[in-house]
């Protein structure tokens, strides 16, 4: 019969599936989003506490804290159960189970574009500032302050976020280019231009789905898209300036429309590890990406202040940030707060922070210790030409923050510009002054002001 | 096996039979309950009971609470009824305009491109020339792309979709010396990447409604055609487009809905609901961004019913426009 | 297949075009032709071609660097294979819960469908035309403008992050009524007459005479709603929260993004989850090609 072929080849497909379901190594089961290989330690009598991130390496370092944790507290241990879903996805579900109040997790890293969502109204979530206070006195208020409302924290960061530029050393030597040279944003263009004729590639990029650049800028010109009371300013003069300096290096040559639209996606790691791109200007956590994702450039970075506009206070602003919150609904919250307090704002964790996942711990005074920050078994004192603490103490006394980050109106703000704005500035060449009064006219009828 | 399935309903063997009330026979020793359960008038109660069960609950009831809920303005814990101020807000909304215009563009473009095609195609495959063999191979090739899963589709059309030069539509268009693209971050280029999708996997399946429809043909048209001289193209004008059109009207109905509700395959080309210059935003993606993403149900519902009204306009048009509704149209 | 159906069809509808003495020039066009239907029938088949070398290829690479036909045999290996096979995590688990899910819900729908639609054509009862026009409401009203109240409710309901609240929804599915309505105008309503006087209930008249009966259009109709839930991914998306219960799709679309770094697995399952569909396609494409047509019918 026809049938018994394929129905014989299906029966062969079956029996694969089978045989490669019942090959996976015994800690794969189905409940791991992601393969767990760091062990815990947990006792048996541990509570378990459900975790929901959208970055795989966070993860990995909340298990390692547990471990961490589980050694000094054996009376009161924790088993994450950690669950990775991709960024927007994660957010959502987050949205939909708070609301329901069913299927919360204990402990959940926002991101600091989407915090505000849950922070509106009466938050849902625990106030923390009273786990903060062991740690306090040694953190940068500052990122404390980003995740809170009315004075209360709500949530715990990872690091500062400094801002920061990564050169590609080798393709700046080629073109006769010395990044140390480069103090201000008039010499980063004047590099662009001669890297880009020398080279006929752009030096650096022009994001459109993020606002690392423009931030820095905004910071540097002592603008904001709100105001104090979050109304819409995105047209103000200063919003203006930093687009218009942006819009000049593209037109200059000297930055280009990376591939995703900004260094921080698959596409782009895939351009600046061929060396389409030679200068990024990032926060500093983009450090674990290259380690992570781009290793032929080992040895070739080199990270420097970013370029600054001439007689600016604020030299540097933080980036990007994930908070971790705990739900109040959660049946384990006060054990799950004192514990995302220890892993995220302890001396240990902070050096664990760096130690891991390379970024720049709140904890500052941790940022003079040498034996930590030069330690030469760590691999990204390893992997840079410079050791990034050079860059971050240089810096530490001036970093600034965008305060529109904590109004609830931000992430319209956010995702008006990362989908439209930006596009029309860099990709459709829409005057600055036009694309900035679109959009303040549509954050206008959007957040009925 | 042919076709032994979905016999006209024209067709019965024998008349109805009038079912005249009889005297119930009582089932040996059952309990008067039992009997009733059993009995022919209670039947037809119970077996259409599950389906009104499912419909009230999980589609009547929503659909009500849709249409309550476009009338209110809902934040956690707190609901207020505001009218129609929620499609007043809708009036004023860029970006739902944007919305309902690439829905249009889709939908129309859509109804282009996959009724003309298919409907040649499926004349050609239901003609007499040309080989069984490749016939059989050329519909099964058009009808698999219909099952894979949208998923499936979107990632694999993203990919040869990518800007960098050595993705597949940039291949192919280098080869006529052209720069690459990027396909997903323009309008125009992404309309086109979305219509592709959408030939792809719809091709094959309106051929094969068409072919169908084109097999109930009777033979002696074509004969009667033949046999007056018809050239190839009058006889289709005039035999083959008419006694289609109740299968043209079907595959047109489904298509406007389909093409006015469409989201996914937005949604998978574009890696999210967030596609540059929401050049990739449909009504439905915006329905899924405000109610989803931003929790504001209210005004998301209400988009919902815009949706409807929509569709509903859009078809009730098309049909009287063809004449289903004048008395005696269907057959 | 049974024997006591009665399938009449009008005398007058023929299955394919007769057969005709062949014109002058007909040989040429039937070869122009062939010709045309393998060009398009390859170009369909393109995106098969390049999801398939792409599972010899690095995934990070084929995001990167896009997607296309060719394939440097320096860059080809099976390590997706082998990582499918021995480490892929989760990926089995979405697959048997979509075997599950798409099993329970082919068998609910079916019947429920073949319930209703029994009771509409075998009996006359009060509320048949508000209820046919309850069959006409779920096709005239698209199912994104349901989810978000369904949604609410399913909560409410606590069947959030449930397969009860993923099948439930879809018990009720209007093209499956129709069709087996029409399909059972077809069968004479003598066999009911003769199963009352043998004795029988109303309901094993209906399981013991009539469904074996409807065994093609069953065939059909489990294809049709088959294909839908195994690649049903919005109402899933919503509802499931729980990894270990996602469903294929939803699993695979967990694998989008820059911080897991598993587009590996992504590419090889994305292409390995085509495979049984493909086979039973293959082998039962008659009953797809009604299934999926369905509705198209007259009437």
């Amino acid at each position: 019969m026809k049938v018994l072929r394929p129905l014989a080849a299906l029966a062969v497909v079956a029996a694969t599936a089978l045989v490669g379901a019942c090959a996976q190594p015994a800690s794969n089961q189905p409940s791991d989003e992601y393969s767990s290989t760091v062990d815990q330690k947990a006792g048996e009598d541990a509570t378990t506490l459900t975790l929901w991130t959208f970055v795989e390496l966070h993860g990995k370092f909340y298990e390692t804290m547990a471990a961490h944790w589980n050694e000094q507290h054996p009376d009161e241990q924790v088993k994450l159960d950690v669950n990775v879903m991709p960024y927007d996805d994660m957010h959502n579900k987050l949205q939909l189970a708070l609301t329901s109040g069913e299927g919360v997790p204990d402990l959940v890293d926002i991101e600091l574009g989407k915090f505000p969502n849950f922070t509106k109204g009466t938050p849902a979530l625990e106030d923390l500032t009273s786990y903060a206070e062991p740690y306090r006195d040694d953190l940068v208020e500052a990122r404390l302050d980003l995740y809170s409302k009315e004075g209360k924290t709500y949530g715990f960061d990872f690091h500062v976020g400094t801002t920061l530029a990564f050169y590609n050393t080798e393709l700046l030597e080629g073109a006769g280019i010395d990044y140390t040279t480069i103090q201000t944003w008039d010499d980063f263009k004047e590099a662009g231009v001669k890297y880009h004729e020398a080279t006929g590639k752009a030096f650096g990029t022009a994001d459109t789905s993020a606002q690392w650049q423009a931030n820095l800028l905004l910071g540097q010109l002592g603008g904001d898209y709100l105001d104090a009371d979050g109304n819409v300013t995105v047209d103000s003069p200063e919003v203006v300036q930093a687009f218009e300096i942006l819009k000049d290096l593209q037109d200059s040559g000297a930055v280009a429309v990376p591939p995703g639209g900004q260094p921080d996606t698959e596409e782009a790691y895939g351009a600046i590890n061929k060396g389409d791109f030679a200068a990024m200007i990032m926060p500093e956590w983009f450090m674990s990406r290259f380690t992570a994702y781009m290793p032929d450039l080992k040895g070739k970075i080199a990270i420097a202040p970013a370029p600054v506009v001439e007689g600016a206070e604020v030299k540097t602003v933080g980036g990007g940030g994930t908070g971790t919150a705990v739900p109040s609904v959660g049946e384990h919250k006060e054990l799950a707060a004192e514990f995302i307090a220890y892993a995220k704002l302890s001396k240990d964790g902070n050096e664990e922070i760096w130690r891991t996942l390379g970024f720049d711990p709140m904890n500052t005074s941790m940022w003079q210790d040498e034996a930590i920050t030069h330690d030469p078994e760590n691999e990204y004192v390893q992997y840079f030409t410079t050791n990034p603490f050079d860059s971050l103490n240089a810096v530490s006394d001036s970093i600034g923050l965008l305060v529109s980050a904590t109004s609830p109106n931000a992430p319209s703000v956010n995702n008006l510009f990362t989908t439209e704005t930006l596009n029309d500035i860099f990709e459709s060449g829409t005057p600055v002054k036009d694309a900035l009064a679109q959009a303040q006219s549509d954050l206008e009828n959007e957040l009925g002001q | 096996m042919v076709n032994d399935v979905a016999t006209p309903a024209t067709v019965r063997a024998a008349p109805v039979v009038r079912r005249r009330r009889v005297g119930r026979r009582p089932a040996a020793g059952g309990s008067p309950a039992k009997n009733l359960l059993y009995s022919r008038k209670a039947a037809p109660y119970v077996f259409v009971l599950p389906f009104i069960l499912t419909f009230g609950i999980f589609w009547a009831f929503p659909l009500g609470r849709s249409f309550l809920m476009s009338t209110q303005h809902i934040l956690p814990g707190v609901t207020e009824n505001v009218g129609l101020d929620n499609f007043e807000r809708l009036v004023g909304d860029r970006l739902f305009w944007l919305a309902m215009g690439n829905s249009l563009r889709y939908t129309l473009l859509t109804l282009v491109l996959l009724i003309p095609i298919p409907l040649v195609l499926a004349v050609w495959v239901n003609s007499r020339i040309g080989s069984p063999k490749i016939k059989a191979f050329f519909k099964s090739a058009m009808f698999v792309p219909a099952l894979t899963s949208v998923v499936v589709a979107g990632i694999v059309f993203r990919l040869m979709f990518s800007e960098s030069e050595t993705a597949l539509f940039n291949q192919v268009i280098g080869a006529f010396g052209l720069e690459p693209e990027k396909w997903l971050k323009n309008d125009l280029t992404g309309l086109l990447a979305l219509l592709l999708v959408a030939m792809w996997r719809w091709t094959g399946v309106n051929m094969m409604y068409f072919l169908a429809g084109l097999q109930s043909i009777p033979a002696e048209y074509y004969e009667a055609a033949e046999l007056d001289g018809a050239s190839r193209w009058q006889t289709f004008r005039y035999v083959t487009l008419p006694q289609m059109r109740p299968t043209i009207i079907y595959v047109l109905t489904i298509s406007v809905y389909g093409g006015m509700a469409m989201f996914l395959e937005s949604f998978m080309l574009y890696g999210g609901n967030n596609s540059p210059q929401n050049i990739g935003l449909t009504i439905v993606g915006y329905l899924y961004r405000q109610g989803i993403e931003k929790n504001d149900l209210g005004y998301a519902s209400a988009v919902g019913v815009v949706l409807l009204l929509v569709i509903l306009a859009i078809n009730i048009t098309q049909l009287a426009f063809n004449g289903m509704f004048r008395k005696g149209a269907t057959r | 297949m049974s024997t006591t159906a009665v399938k009449t069809r009008s005398p007058r509808v023929v299955a394919s075009a007769p057969t005709r003495a062949p014109k002058r020039g007909d040989r040429s066009r039937s070869v122009l032709m062939g010709l045309a239907f393998v060009v398009v029938a390859l170009l369909a088949l393109v995106p098969f071609w390049a999801m398939f070398i792409g599972t010899f290829q690095d995934g990070s690479l084929l995001i990167r660097y896009g997607l296309n036909l060719g394939l440097n045999p320096a860059d080809a290996n099976l390590d997706n294979y082998a990582m499918l096979f021995t480490d892929s995590g989760p990926y089995f688990g979405w697959f048997a819960n979509s075997v599950i899910v798409t099993v329970v819900q082919v068998v609910g729908t079916l019947l429920v469908s073949a319930f209703v639609a029994y009771g509409f054509v075998m009996y006359e009862f009060r509320f048949k035309t508000p209820l046919f026009i309850c069959v006409l409401v779920i096709m005239t009203v698209p199912f994104e403008m349901l989810m978000l109240p369904l949604y609410v409710q399913t909560n409410a309901m606590g069947l959030e992050d449930s397969y009860a609240a993923v099948i439930l929804p879809f018990l009720a599915q209007a093209t499956t009524i129709f069709f087996f309505r029409q399909y059972l105008l077809g069968i004479p309503t003598e066999i009911l007459e003769a199963g009352r006087v043998d004795g029988v209930t109303e309901y094993g008249i209906f399981f013991r005479l009539v469904l074996p009966l409807m065994k093609p259009a069953m065939a059909a109709m489990a294809i049709l709603n088959g294909m839908a839930t195994w690649n049903n991914f919005l109402w899933p998306l919503l509802v499931l929260r729980s990894p270990e219960k996602y469903t294929l799709p939803i699993g695979l679309n967990t694998l989008l993004t820059p911080y897991g770094n598993n587009y590996s697995l992504l590419i090889v399952g994305a292409f390995f989850s085509l495979i049984p569909i493909l086979l039973l396609f293959l082998a039962f494409q008659r009953f797809f090609i009604q299934g999926m047509t369905a509705g198209a019918v007259k009437g």
